[in-house]
């Protein structure tokens, strides 16, 4: 009897697949071996093991659903199931079975009252605001009120991993809340005679609490985008504490397209890290360091097809004595990108420095079509500032090849190999079979 | 129930006659047809778009092209076809990304398509120009839908443009482009579903890292790629709460634990702090708590209960705030620790 909801809801989502004007599917079939360490009690060598999860993963996209009630009615799904086909399951199985599963998106959304409203129910993310990215089993509404307001509110369950506790003190939940809730209220302002041009202004609020009602989010912000001149964004984001009565995260940022070929990006970004953390985590009462992080990027395109960029962050973050020094930190990058036909390539430079410890590192990678079959290379290097595991760098590299197959399959296999702090020398390998296939419906008239 | 069970089935029925418009699709025939010759001759454009002017939608089964049989022998023709050339209109399987109404439009244009078809499509081209929007601006005043990114119902969806000034997704994107979408998200929904955010941004559901599953995708910004587990603590202390704002404890505990450096299996566990770091841990701690979070997060259980609920000397009792920063007491002083589980974890009265 139980089954039959399912089977009901299951047919429902089907048929809703059915009448609509472009469905876009996408399943992947895949298996992964890799190795991985376990170990046990002090003193005790790693041990080495090799897991083989097999995956399914399945993404339905459905558009124009036709009904007579909403407008731009869509349905997306994406779940997936695994099973580890060797005793020793992978480390982020997420349960202590062998089969394992989770859903990643689940949404309904529609446009009513002449598409002043638009509304999304299932699982889905909350984007706006101070939301976070927070992802909840429950629903959004967002209202065009006419003149450029707007305004949005969600409520819905934190979701946790495999469907697991969500609100307890340890949760799989990154959230750690039962319930959550929040808004935003935005205006809109366009300047007469420039399509695009004008400014977003926002305030929100995002509240979670666990099963005691005890809080574990209390946030309220404000964000702005403000494009005056053609090619020169500015943003900003300001979040603050209402339970700890402090500023969580101020950020402000311009990226302006000086030239055609050339970008320039800058930002500054105030966080206090610990703010982050659930209310509820007993963690959450040492909570005092604050973060800046200050810098810019270039990007330049240097001729047709080659592209060059970097940028760089310095970060202050507390020193040796908290309070009184600080360590002046840092995170860069810079990538040269190369594309002709059906050619590429690129090279990646990377830099950390953290207090405790930092790392450069190097990326090469490239891919080629040819015809239906393609192939790609990868590889990356990290030489620490401190030793990892006894160890000064890493070394991995990855070639790929695939061939599209007729009818929208494509098999892909793939095979890894490096050097580790934790393996003198490891071995991967992945194969898979994807489906990837628009479907519309043909109208004659 | 049954009901339901019966109406899935009648909808999923419905829909049997969905075509595969998929790679095949991509790839369309260069076209055939010489518009500049009839226009400079011109020769009207529903001479041979017949329907057009009565076409609701735009839809690739329903061309509305009928090229004279005999151009030689028609008089509409026949000034400059002498002869009779033979063109093939080829079918079109790439579906249109707008929506559009002709027979509304054309009337109010007086049958001028060039009015919107600024630049025709000539014979050889892979892709007829779709008429700027500054066509679509001139008359419909949009400037609030493009506000407020309501791109439908005239845009299907937005996959496949790449935005050029406005949300341009060069340079530090992957740094920025949270920023950009906080007031505006439903800008980023014009292109991308939420499954689209998912692999990251959801990464406690996801099946397995995006490097994983698309080794073949070099190109893209994946975070974690190759050798990740070398390098999480780095990046963790790096950006703090980076880890924690995707993964619950028991995520990184599961590892932990797997690998003998969990602190909930207590002595047994491996010590990856130096030996003196019973000392220092305070001030690593205010420094950052994020990254203690990522093993020691056990809630009422966790170790650092242990000792802080206690009254060592300057811990708990020994200092007039425990182990709180100042800004921690400000916020705090004179609540009632008894209404909330955590503060009672240390505050057991």
């Amino acid at each position: 009897m139980r089954q039959t909801p399912l089977l009901a809801a299951a047919l429902l989502v089907a048929g809703a697949v059915a009448r609509a004007d472009t469905v876009e599917v996408t399943s992947t079939t895949m298996v992964n071996a890799e190795q991985q360490t376990r170990g046990g009690a002090a003193g005790q060598k790693l041990d080495t093991v090799t897991v083989v999860p097999a995956y399914e993963i399945v993404t339905i996209t459905a558009r124009d659903v036709k009904s007579s009630f909403a407008d731009d009615l869509r349905l997306v799904v994406s779940g997936w199931g695994s099973w580890d086909l060797t005793s020793d399951h992978r480390w982020d199985n997420g349960t202590s079975q062998a089969g394992t599963g989770d859903l990643g998106t689940a949404y309904v959304q529609g446009q009513v009252f002449a598409r002043h409203l638009q509304l999304r129910l299932g699982r889905e993310a909350v984007m706006t605001g101070v939301g976070r990215m927070l992802q909840i089993d429950g629903g959004e509404a967002i209202a065009y009120l006419g003149a450029g307001l707007k305004v949005s509110g969600y409520a819905g369950a934190p979701v946790s991993q495999r469907f697991q506790s969500r609100g307890t003190e340890v949760s799989w939940n990154p959230t750690g809340g039962d319930l959550a809730y929040g808004g935003r209220v935005g205006w809109s302002f366009v300047l007469p005679g420039f399509p695009g041009r004008g400014f977003d202004l926002g305030v929100s609020a995002n509240m979670v609490q666990n099963g005691t009602k005890d809080p574990v989010r209390q946030e309220a912000g404000a964000d702005a985008r403000i494009l005056l001149l053609e090619n020169l964004t500015l943003s900003g984001f300001g979040a603050y504490s209402i339970y700890d009565q402090r500023i969580s995260e101020g950020t402000v940022a311009a990226t302006w397209a000086a030239l055609r070929k050339l970008r320039l990006t800058a930002d500054f970004r105030f966080v206090e890290p610990g703010l982050l953390l659930a209310r509820n985590s007993i963690l959450s009462v040492f909570s005092a360091s604050t973060r800046k992080e200050v810098g810019g990027g270039v990007e330049y395109e240097f001729s047709r097809g080659l592209t060059g960029g970097a940028d760089y962050h310095m970060i202050v973050e507390p020193g040796a004595v908290y309070g009184k020094s600080f360590y002046y930190g840092g995170d860069g990058a810079a990538r040269l990108i190369w594309t002709k036909a059906t050619t590429q390539a690129g090279a990646e430079l990377d830099v950390v420095e953290a207090y405790d410890n930092g790392y450069f590192g190097g990326r090469l990678f490239g891919k080629r079509t040819f015809g239906k079959f393609f192939a790609a290379a990868d590889v990356l290097t990290h030489f620490y500032r401190e030793k990892v595991n006894g160890q000064t760098y890493d070394l991995t590299g990855t070639l790929t090849a695939g061939y599209d197959l007729a009818r929208g399959f494509a098999a892909v296999i793939s095979g890894g190999a490096g050097v580790t702090p934790y393996f003198e020398q490891t071995f991967s390998i992945m194969a898979k079979l994807v489906y990837n296939q628009t479907y519309s419906t043909k109208e004659v008239r | 129930m049954n009901r339901l069970l019966l109406l899935g089935a009648v909808l999923l029925a419905a829909g049997c006659g969905m075509k595969p418009v998929g790679a095949e699709a991509s790839r369309d025939p260069a076209y055939v047809f010489p518009h500049r010759p009839h226009l400079d001759g011109e020769v009207p454009c529903l001479k041979c778009h017949v329907g057009i002017d009565k076409g609701t939608k735009l839809d690739i089964s329903a061309r509305h092209v009928a090229l004279p049989k005999n151009p030689s022998k028609n008089a509409d023709c026949n000034g400059c076809h002498s002869d009779d050339p033979k063109i093939t209109v080829p079918t079109r399987t790439v579906p249109f990304r707008f929506t559009f109404d002709h027979s509304k439009h054309l009337p109010l244009v007086k049958n001028d398509c060039q009015a919107c078809h600024k630049k025709l499509v000539d014979k050889n081209d892979a892709q007829a120009p779709v008429p700027p929007m500054a066509a679509c601006t001139a008359c419909h005043k949009h400037q609030a839908d493009y506000a407020e990114a309501r791109c439908t119902p005239c845009h299907r969806d937005l996959k496949g443009y790449k935005p050029e000034t406005n949300y341009a997704h060069g340079g530090d994107w992957l740094r920025l482009h949270g920023q950009f979408a906080k007031p505006t998200a439903e800008s980023c929904a014009q292109c991308h579903d939420q499954t689209y955010c998912a692999p990251c941004h959801s990464a406690q559901t996801a099946a397995a890292r995006p490097s994983v599953i698309f080794p073949e995708e070099v190109q893209r910004s994946f975070i974690h790629r190759g050798d990740y587990v070398s390098r999480h603590v780095i990046e963790a202390q790096s950006s703090p709460a980076s880890c924690t704002r995707c993964h619950g404890s028991p995520f990184c505990d599961s590892c932990h634990i797997q690998n003998g450096v969990s602190a909930s299996l207590g002595a047994s566990a491996r010590n990856p702090h130096p030996s003196s770091f019973f000392q220092t841990h305070g001030q690593a701690a205010r420094r950052d708590i994020s990254s203690c979070a990522g093993c020691h997060d056990q809630g009422a259980k966790s170790l650092c209960v242990t000792c802080h609920a206690t009254a060592i000397p300057g811990t708990a009792a020994g200092s007039p705030n425990g182990p709180h920063p100042a800004s921690f007491i400000s916020a705090h002083k004179g609540e009632d620790k008894t209404k909330n589980k955590m503060c009672l974890a240390c505050h057991t009265s």
